[in-house]
């Protein structure tokens, strides 16, 4: 059973890492970015395309090599996601949200395909095979590699929560989050706060894709679109828009999925996580930290 | 809505009803006439999709689930029963109306985003159910469902059936349309403007939405039966999120809230991948690209209501 | 207003006639005629976008290694061989389009589909025509079971797949087997029934299902495991196969692991790594890599499109050298006397052995082998004969 859980958990801060863009970018511009877990995708052929440059055989790679990639996919990600802001999202920002969804929609197409022409439709393997020894703990089998990825997601978290409740530029996110219009009144520079958001949760979600690419080794055009999928759940459970909701959301359906595999088996695990989710929003309509959202915003 | 406007609408719509009634003349390719049939029953669909989305403006993410129920229902009754097709369209209604109250009840209280993953994870439950389940057949679903018929007419040839399916979708996207202008309509329309407005005013808002839930699951399931018809097997991998997701964006895309809009998007979402087959690895990237030109471009959609009245036009 | 809807009828019967004169209307030629001389058109649906999207460019390529070899030898009668290939995206909708696009486009043999969900609708249409279809890889029950006169499977069913399954798992005296699919048609086909011959044979069965496309096996894994198996069957794909071979090697399971013929790809190994793919056993028919000879045909799929063949590759190269077949029997490309040869073809070399067709369409035989992983390919271990 613990080991059932040390994998929801495991899973879970994935789902929790791809589901912050997610929810900063809720927070900011009340937008569903379809195309979040896109980002996430090309995250992970980044890190490919650079460690294949960088003419890395399989087996052994410095840990610094591996960083140094990781940043690089982080950043180029970061700029996808802001230039996606600007092309295809900022034009409509005064629109109706629903008109936002449908480009989302069709940037969530354009990235996975345009991928698709790049680098095919077969799926790619990683080059480097991250292999750390595993240890044994009260039965539970814990690898290396595992604790490292889940350590460094962490950190990630730790360092978004510090810019987000530390910085004056955590504070003008949280001010847009409230009330864009009034917070551009009070002479904040809303665009240059979107696309850093922007900018963050992009680079978030692609670190997700590399440490995914370099942990179960296989990549292809369409990964993006269940994570996509299940890191909205994550953001809705957790309250979307609030941080710590949502990291705590990721972890929670990581749980529910691994617990409803070993409990009803694998068939039935989605029905049991779509299930436990609904009810869960009929009894708690915001989700677990959520504020009510306003409808009117 | 002043009279010319009312007969400039209608004019549009017997336009588009001509239109067609006559495509096949131009072109009755196998091709041409399956493609178009598909078109047709994704009109219906949106034309549903728009009494929850456009009318009352609840976003719905699993639209998908009443169409497979549609199907699915129509489907087995006619392999296991050997019922003819139109047979099951009662039971269809009722089944499809029932899942809309189902779905609808314990969810209709929460808003926006939450609804979105709500109605989401109704059409996956669905979707993941009729793969695992023996009687929905499992993962190849049901197969060899026969053609439409009434009473001793067959109408499984491709243009007869493509001429049916007009009909019937034309009286669809019809009904939608006196629904929207009808006293419920109205009340639709409120709730969509301002919920909190229209529960002071005395409008039972819940059992209203729940209305148009019932109402566009009716519609998705209709759609369903002649989906059924025209494809003779129909399998867990015809409605998924995707599916949904399809249906919304060709709401949006063609202006929510407005039949002749609606129809116009489903058209193009319908007709845009297929016609865009001969770029084959281009594709589907340039539909991404064009649906995010298109929005921007035009951000009301395709086909909206006139600007001056804004959103309040049906 | 009876006089206003009968001018109406007028004026959309004049536009009718007006526009049909043009083009392929309905009272012009429709199109969709295929002609008895010029090439032999054979078409493929299998998808090229979609979540099977890495499956078409193997079948296409398959079929046009075929294609281009009969042709360089004076194709069919003097009669050229063309390939249509339309994406089906294994979607039921787009793969119905797909046949009507190939049936436009004026195809005589279908020698494409991959997918079972999709390629059920299409057997009316191809049927209403009456086009042959041989299909290379869909290999589901319900394809025959409509018993459509010009439907023909030529990959080994589902059964035949268990039966050699369930003869080496006795072979190797497994006492407790695990079987995992990703519940689609064929994988769980296949799964159901090496489940309930072993059951018959008294060994101890479990299944476990999987959800396709994901990355993280590891709960599936951990249930698995705790059946404490000794051996593992995996009837699906390469793609999750070599994630969950990778999953259970590192979650410390050190018994028997074999796959199913849509898992047998050099992408299976990649995926999983060397170490963790040493030794898994396939069922597969036999493929050039197990047949004596064969090496030829390897190195020229490999020189013609410069990678390894793939799923389904050499399936689609039978497809259209068996069509290639039955239209020269038949003296021609007319749909019923194309099915009638097809029907009686006795004996053409294919790679799962000499091809006679079963009273119901399927392989007589489904010539199944066992393959072990050595040194990062798949060799024979077993022929069970």
């Amino acid at each position: 059973m613990l080991q059932v859980l040390w994998n929801g958990i495991f899973v879970g801060s994935f789902y929790a890492l791809v589901a912050l863009g997610y929810g900063m970018v809720y927070g900011v511009i009340r937008l569903l970015n379809f195309a979040h877990g896109d980002l996430y995708m090309v995250g992970a052929f980044v890190g490919f395309i650079s460690l294949s440059a960088l003419g890395v055989r399989t087996g052994g790679v410095g840990i610094p090599l591996l960083i140094l990639t990781l940043v690089a996919t982080m950043l180029v990600t970061g700029l996808l996601g802001v230039a996606l802001e600007r092309l295809a999202y900022r034009p409509l920002r005064g629109s109706s949200r629903l008109s936002l969804l449908i480009t989302a929609v069709g940037a969530s197409f354009a990235l996975e395909y345009g991928v698709r022409i790049v680098a095919g439709a077969d799926p790619q393997v990683y080059p480097v095979r991250f292999d750390l020894a595993a240890l044994e703990v009260l039965g539970v089998r814990l690898s290396g590699q595992q604790l490292a990825l889940i350590g460094f997601a962490l950190a990630l978290m730790v360092a978004l929560h510090l810019l987000v409740s530390r910085t004056r530029r955590g504070r003008a996110m949280r001010a847009i989050a409230l009330d864009p219009r009034a917070s551009a009144l009070m002479g904040i520079d809303v665009n240059a706060v979107v696309s850093q958001t922007f900018f963050i949760g992009s680079a978030l979600a692609g670190a997700a894709g590399f440490m995914a690419g370099a942990y179960y080794g296989k990549i292809d055009f369409l990964m993006g679109f269940v994570i996509g999928l299940k890191a909205f759940t994550a953001a809705v459970i957790g309250g979307i828009g609030n941080i710590y909701g949502t990291m705590a959301g990721g972890i929670l359906l990581g749980l529910v999925e691994s617990v409803g595999t070993s409990v009803l088996g694998g068939q039935w695990r989605d029905v049991l996580t779509f299930g436990v989710l609904i009810l869960f929003l009929s009894i708690r309509p915001t989700g677990l930290w959520g504020a009510p959202v306003a409808e009117r915003a | 809505m002043s009279l010319p406007a009312v007969l400039n609408a209608r004019w549009i719509g017997w336009l588009g009803f001509a239109a067609a009634l006559l495509a096949p003349f131009v072109i009755a390719t196998p091709y041409a006439m399956s493609i178009m049939t598909s078109a047709a029953v994704f009109v219906m669909l949106a034309t549903g999709l728009n009494i929850v989305v456009g009318y009352c403006g609840l976003l719905d993410l699993g639209y998908a689930a009443f169409f497979a129920v549609g199907a699915y229902t129509a489907g087995i009754m006619s392999t296991r029963l050997d019922l003819p097709l139109l047979a099951t369209v009662p039971a269809v209604v009722l089944v499809t109306a029932g899942a809309g109250v189902l779905i609808g009840l314990p969810t209709l209280r929460l808003r926006s985003d939450y609804l979105a993953i709500v109605t989401l994870g109704f059409g996956e439950i669905i979707r993941v159910t009729a793969g695992n389940l023996d009687f929905t057949g499992g993962p190849s679903g049901i197969y060899g469902i026969p053609g439409l018929a009434v009473g001793g007419l067959d109408l499984s040839d491709p243009v007869v059936f493509y001429y049916a399916v007009v009909v019937v979708v034309s009286v669809a996207v019809v009904g939608a349309a006196r629904l929207s202008s009808s006293r419920l309509g109205r009340a639709w329309r409120f709730i969509r403007e301002d919920e909190d407005a229209a529960e002071a005013c005395g409008i039972d808002t819940y059992r209203t939405k729940l209305a148009a839930y019932v109402a566009g699951a009716v519609w998705g399931g209709l759609a369903g039966v002649l989906f059924a018809a025209q494809l003779s097997a129909i399998s867990p991998a015809s409605f998924t999120f995707l599916q949904s997701v399809l249906v919304l964006v060709a709401v949006v895309l063609g202006g929510q809230g407005v039949s002749r809009g609606v129809v116009v998007g489903a058209v193009f979402i319908a007709l845009g991948p297929e016609l865009l087959r001969d770029v084959a690895d281009y594709q589907y990237a340039a539909f991404g690209v064009l649906l995010i030109v298109i929005m921007i471009l035009r951000p009301r959609g395709l086909w909206p209501g006139r600007a001056g009245l804004g959103r309040r036009d049906a | 207003m009876r006089h206003r809807s009968s001018r109406w009828t007028a004026v959309l019967v004049a536009a009718g006639l007006i526009l049909s004169g043009c083009g392929n209307g309905l009272l012009g030629d429709p199109g969709g005629a295929a002609s008895d001389d010029g090439p032999i058109r054979l078409g493929m649906l299998a998808p090229r976008t979609g979540s099977e999207a890495a499956i078409g460019p193997y079948m296409q390529n398959g079929a046009q290694l075929a294609i281009d070899e009969i042709n360089a030898k004076g194709g069919v009668d003097g009669r050229m061989l063309e390939l249509v290939v339309e994406d089906d995206a294994c979607d039921p909708k787009t793969a119905v389009a797909g046949a009507n696009k190939l049936i436009a486009a004026g195809v005589h043999v279908s020698v494409g589909g991959y997918c079972s969900g999709a390629t059920l609708p299409t057997l009316p249409v191809f049927h209403r025509v009456k086009i042959p279809m041989i299909i290379p890889a869909a290999n589901s029950y319900e394809l025959v079971e409509q018993k459509l006169d010009n439907v023909f499977l030529i990959n080994g069913t589902g059964d035949q797949q268990a039966a050699a399954a369930a003869t080496w798992i006795g072979k190797q005296r497994a006492a407790s087997v695990v079987v995992m699919h990703d519940n689609t048609s064929a994988p769980r086909d296949m799964a159901v029934r090496t489940q309930s011959r072993l059951a018959s044979t008294g060994v101890k069965v479990a299944v476990e299902i999987v959800t396709p496309k994901e990355s993280d096996y590891s709960a599936n894994v951990a249930v698995a495991l705790r059946a404490k198996p000794d051996l593992i069957y995996w009837t699906g794909y390469f793609q999750e196969g070599g994630l969950i071979i990778r999953q259970l090697r590192h979650a410390g399971y050190r018994g028997a692991i074999m796959v199913g013929d849509g898992a047998v790809s050099a992408k299976l190994v990649e995926i999983a790594g060397a170490t963790e793919a040493a030794g898994v056993f396939a069922t597969m028919t036999q493929t050039p890599d197990t047949l004596p000879g064969a090496q030829g045909w390897l190195s020229a799929y490999k020189t013609k499109f410069g990678q390894e063949p793939g799923p389904y590759s050499n399936q689609s190269y039978d497809a259209v050298r068996l069509a290639a077949e039955a239209v020269r029997a038949a003296g021609g490309t007319d749909g019923a006397k194309v099915i009638a040869a097809l029907a009686k073809v006795d004996g053409f070399p294919m790679f799962s052995g000499p091809l006679r067709f079963t009273p119901e369409h399927t392989l007589s035989s489904g010539g199944f082998q066992i393959l072990v992983v050595k040194d990062g390919r798949f060799t024979l271990a077993d022929p069970l004969t």
